[in-house]
């Protein structure tokens, strides 16, 4: 474990050394701030955070891959990848380690909407409880996001192609849910629903900690890693 | 040390290493030499476990590289081809990272990185990003990462591509200075630098072993059929020559109108033909300007079991190498 530490404090500062985590961060913050303003920071509107959160999933669907592109396909491009493996680490640290200096990266993105809070305190009452299940949500998700961008990552030593494939794989997420359900028999729109990554975020944008959207998303993060780590393991060509 | 045993790795339906089996004895520094793409990198690769054998065995320092890969790893230091680094880091931070890998303990850590930095000249550059430094302080930097943790063995992939000459040198001393305190393995295409670097040689080629064993051992093994030079006058000197018992064949170049060079290889295993040679061409009124014994040398060697096709690099003089094509030479199969 304490490897895994070593490669996600690594993988954290590296994201600040260079400049793309200055720019996914600034990214976010703009994306947020203009929902925050559009709909949440209006005359009459109610002094809540949702709507920054319910777009929390088409949000992530750039941020995420833009967080996950560089984990391995960098190492693989650059061939620092063997010198990692050479090392006595195994690939559950590997993934591990690039998983949790990718969620690093995704909580420094998410501290300066604490501002928004500031800004709804000066002129209303949030409720706090809301806002906290909201960030939580929109971490279970971000998790799931990561750990997916993080398995396609495994497979390419092509940044733009771990980017593009995490990207499409979510907006395809995305819009299928939201289409399908009307073009398949009910049995079958059921399922469809249960998929959709943005019905499972809006319980927790409302305040509403569901078990079962919780199981949605940490089984996603679990599938991913784990994927990940076979991908790793299959891998015949060190590079 | 190092022992593989019916080493083998095929990419699909291309061979690249094909039933090896060669053992690195402890505390010597061994080179692993072949023309490009013989299959070296694939064989370093397997040994420092970053890809799997199709088939065969390995063992590094007495575990399996396979099955006990964690802790064969922690035997090797492993300097890859092109010394692949993180650029963004510095180099005191880039060495803490590796320490960290391996496990190492923060006060031992330090220390171990303080007598790296000293060993590799790197005490001016340790505050330097990683990106800003030249080919050759990237060289000692990958150098530094790879005794950090004090491994038994060392290999190394290549440790002089695209250095410059007196970088070259210092890396080959370097080298030399490591051979006490650890099993060496390295890898190079350029025979001289081998020559110079290691005790002993494997020489591989098409994913074969074609030859090996200490330097001395493959000289004497190249040095069976000996060669001769003579400048000489005589219009009838080369049969002169031939008729000697002991040599196997002459060939001829004439210099110009009056002189001509004769080369001459000797039968397996020859007693030293100077003399009688010499008396030949007394013999029939011959004048020889020059009559010297070329020493053996395993270059000879080098082209005889590498075959005929294979680009190798046989000068170097300290990086300035040379790559031509090995000519058919039948004199060195008589």
């Amino acid at each position: 474990m304490s490897r895994a530490m070593t490669i996600a404090g690594r993988e954290w500062r590296a994201y600040f050394l260079s400049t793309s985590g200055y720019v996914i961060t600034a990214l976010f913050a703009l994306f947020a701030g203009l929902f925050f303003v559009r709909y949440a920071f209006a005359n009459g509107q109610v002094a809540s955070m949702r709507p920054v959160f319910a777009s929390g999933t088409w949000i992530l669907a750039f941020i995420a891959p833009a967080i996950t592109m560089r984990l391995l396909s960098e190492e693989f491009r650059m061939h620092t990848y063997e010198t990692l493996i050479t090392a006595p680490v195994r690939h559950g640290d590997i993934i591990v380690g690039k998983y949790l200096g990718a969620m690093g990266l995704l909580i420094i993105m998410l501290a300066p909407t604490l501002v928004f809070m500031v800004l709804l305190e000066r002129y209303g009452r949030p409720d706090y409880g809301e806002v906290a299940c909201g960030y939580l949500g929109l971490l279970l998700a971000g998790s799931a996001y990561v750990a997916s961008g993080l398995f396609v990552s495994t497979l390419t030593s092509s940044q733009p192609v771990s980017f593009l494939v995490t990207m499409f794989f979510w907006i395809t997420i995305g819009l299928g849910t939201k289409e399908l359900p009307a073009m398949v028999p009910d049995w079958l729109a059921t399922f469809v629903y249960a998929a959709d990554p943005e019905l499972r975020l809006r319980d927790f944008t409302i305040g509403l900690i569901d078990s079962s959207n919780v199981v949605y998303f940490v089984a996603i993060t679990a599938f991913f890693l784990i994927a990940s780590m076979q991908s790793l393991a299959a891998r015949k060509w060190p590079s | 040390m190092i022992e593989a045993i019916g080493l083998t790795k095929r990419y699909g339906p291309v061979l690249a290493v094909n039933d090896l089996d060669f053992e690195v004895p402890a505390g010597r520094v061994t080179g692993l030499l072949g023309p490009n793409g013989a299959g070296k990198s694939t064989t370093i690769r397997m040994i420092v476990g970053s890809l799997t054998p199709t088939r065969g065995r390995l063992n590094v320092n007495g575990f399996d590289v396979q099955n006990q890969s964690l802790r064969a790893r922690r035997c090797i230091g492993y300097l890859p081809e092109n010394t692949p680094l993180y650029d963004e880091m510095r180099v005191i931070e880039y060495l803490r990272y590796r320490g960290r890998l391996f496990g190492m303990r923060r006060k031992y850590r330090t220390l171990a990185i303080e007598q790296v930095l000293r060993r590799c000249w790197l005490e001016d550059v340790r505050r330097r990003p990683i990106s800003q430094l030249s080919k050759g302080y990237r060289q000692r930097v990958g150098l530094a990462a790879a005794l950090l943790h004090k491994p038994p063995v060392l290999i190394l992939d290549e440790p002089t591509t695209g250095l410059d000459p007196s970088q070259i040198r210092e890396t080959r001393s370097l080298i030399r200075e490591l051979a006490g305190e650890h099993t060496v393995l390295l890898s190079s295409h350029i025979l001289p630098e081998v020559e110079r670097t290691c005790d002993a040689i494997i020489m591989i080629a098409r994913g074969e072993i074609r030859a090996e064993g200490t330097l001395d051992e493959l000289r004497q093994r190249s040095a069976r059929h000996t060669r001769y030079e003579i400048e000489t006058d005589g219009e009838n000197a080369r049969q002169a020559i031939i008729k000697v018992a002991g040599v196997a064949s002459v060939d001829e170049d004439r210099l110009n109108d009056r002189w001509r060079r004769l080369l001459v290889t000797a039968d397996i295993n020859a007693r030293d033909l100077r003399e009688p040679m010499a008396r030949a061409l007394a013999s029939i009124g011959s004048l020889a300007r020059s009559l010297r014994r070329l020493d053996a040398s395993l270059e000879q060697l080098f082209v005889e079991v590498v075959g005929d096709t294979d680009t190798v690099v046989k000068h170097a003089e300290d990086g300035s190498t040379k790559e031509s094509k090995t000519p058919k030479r039948q004199e060195v199969n008589a």
